[in-house]
């Protein structure tokens, strides 16, 4: 039987009617189209369906909707900084951290949660935040690399807009920002 | 995607409402905290309950603390994550937070909770599988079949799945009691008393009760604990062998040999519940640690381990490493006496 149900998912309040076994996962990609959020074992065990909820890294698969009814939840497509790369996106592009890119949403979310507790992990300390998410094209040292090199990209990123607005300049910086299509 | 079974979801504001909604509800029923066990369990078709019963909106199932007068009180609903951090913990039982540590990955202890921990269902290669794996072949015992497919002999009619939990041993080596409570009434269960060795009936909860409460007695305060987990990925999996030792060592004054004392030592991972090796308190409480007793302990634990092939890893192997972790553990507790009275 269905029920209403409000969900905070990236700032935005979505009011929804759902049956009370739907998981946040299903909801996330199959009501709302946010398929950022990948479905693999659907077991607990791989980690590409982590999002966080209330700022921890848990596991959509795991979880049911109609739990989340006053938490937050941000998901990968929550991430991004206005129209910028969050930090650590644009680190996983400088480090070359993608592969298939399948476990990407999860790693970067489980190391987004990392840094926001701790803004300069060691690499053991980003090994251990990633502990749950697994890698099967195994680039693992590239994604560690990412994570512990995000907070100088964010430092460099602040300063460069600090310098640009001095100069007058509204470049969006040297980046690579993807095709949005807007 | 295979989906979860459909039920009705219910989310009452106080642990009594939950207790009569359990019992109105019947054996159709169950109790949801942090999920990570359950939800998986459900998709595979394991568990199909009519009605989930979450408790996370009951205040105060989360609070962790000190009592002068009783000890540690743990609510059900207090993350594996948060036990890693709690400063209460830290102080009296920092073995709570190292095997809370131990446990899954990150996520999961984010999830997961201690009240899923002790009432974690056991497991099995022939029992953890999705419902078309197990069309395959007759049902096993604990799937409502005739025997354990698990057994040596294939035809035992006891279930022989693993329990694998990792906080849960080491709260049996700390003489935790717990409280359940269902709409006819709150009773209190020593832990080491909660678990049966029946894989197929884990515990001695009754399916309306409800676990509301740990109580960590306050004279295990300060007592020396370590942990010791073997599992395939160190990331991620279930202990497939796990040793969890508890002991002081008093000493008349610094210079003399260390003595023994409320020594206890919990297997886990290797039988159908936490194993308590009944064989090493006399053995050892009243004695100095040296390497011959030692190695006394770590075969009577190597012994008292029963692995069967319905887990990770080879059983001589898992054998050999109860023995090896004891060794090790009890190294730890001697390194460690200088810090410990």
């Amino acid at each position: 039987m269905k029920q209403p149900l409000s969900l905070h998912i990236n700032d935005e309040i979505h009011e929804l009617n759902l049956a009370p076994n739907k998981t946040l996962l299903e909801v996330l990609r199959e009501e709302l189209d946010l398929t950022g959020t990948k479905e693999v074992c659907l077991l607990g065990s791989c980690g590409a369906c982590t999002v966080l909820v209330d700022n921890r890294p848990m596991l959509s698969c795991a979880t049911l909707a109609v739990a989340c009814k006053d938490k937050k939840i941000t998901t990968i497509e929550g991430v991004k900084d206005g129209n910028d790369l969050h930090p650590l996106q644009q680190s996983f592009v400088e480090k070359g951290a993608v592969q298939c890119g399948y476990c990407t949403p999860g790693m970067i979310l489980s190391g987004k949660a990392l840094l926001d507790e701790n803004p300069n992990p060691t690499k053991a300390e980003a090994a251990e935040a990633i502990a749950g998410n697994l890698c099967r094209c195994t680039g693992y040292a590239q994604i560690i690399d990412a994570i512990v090199s995000a907070p100088e990209i964010a430092d460099s990123k602040s300063t460069k807009t600090q310098h640009e607005t001095l100069a007058g300049t509204l470049d969006s910086g040297p980046y690579l920002m993807p095709e949005t299509g807007e | 995607m295979q989906p979860l079974p459909n039920f009705q979801y219910l989310e009452p504001e106080t642990i009594h409402e939950a207790a009569k909604l359990l019992m109105d509800s019947g054996t159709q029923s169950m109790v949801i905290s942090g999920g990570t066990d359950m939800l998986p369990s459900m998709r595979q078709g394991i568990f199909s309950p009519d009605v989930v019963i979450s408790l996370q909106a009951i205040p105060h199932l989360r609070d962790v603390e000190w009592d002068d007068t009783e000890g540690l009180k743990i609510g059900p609903l207090a993350t594996l994550r948060s036990l890693e951090t709690n400063a209460e913990i830290l102080q009296h039982f920092p073995v709570i937070a190292e095997a809370a540590h131990a446990v899954g990955s990150p996520q999961l202890r984010e999830m997961a909770t201690v009240g899923g921990n002790i009432c974690l269902d056991t497991r099995c290669y022939y029992y953890n599988q999705s419902e078309n794996w197990q069309a395959c072949d007759q049902e096993c015992l604990k799937l409502g079949g005739e025997t354990c497919k698990a057994a040596p002999s294939g035809r035992a009619k006891k279930c022989f799945a693993v329990f694998s939990a990792d906080l849960a041993p080491v709260l049996v080596a700390l003489d935790a009691r717990i409280t359940l409570l269902s709409a006819r009434g709150e009773r209190h269960v020593d832990l080491r008393e909660f678990y049966t060795g029946d894989g197929a009936a884990p515990h001695v909860k009754a399916p309306d009760e409800i676990l509301t409460s740990v109580l960590v007695p306050k004279q295990m305060a300060g007592i020396f604990g370590v942990y010791q987990k073997y599992r395939i990925r160190n990331s991620i999996d279930y202990p497939i062998a796990g040793v969890a030792l508890t002991l002081r060592l008093n000493g008349p004054d610094k210079s003399a040999k260390k003595l023994v004392k409320d020594v206890c030592l919990v297997i886990s991972g290797v039988a159908s519940k936490p194993l308590v090796v009944k064989k090493i308190p006399p053995l050892l409480n009243g004695k100095a640690l040296d390497d011959a007793l030692i190695e006394e302990a770590a075969l009577l634990a190597k012994k008292a381990a029963l692995p069967l092939a319905n887990t990770g890893g080879e059983r001589a192997h898992r054998k050999q490493m109860i023995y090896e972790f004891t060794k090790k553990a009890f190294e730890q507790a001697i390194n460690n006496g200088s810090q410990i009275s």
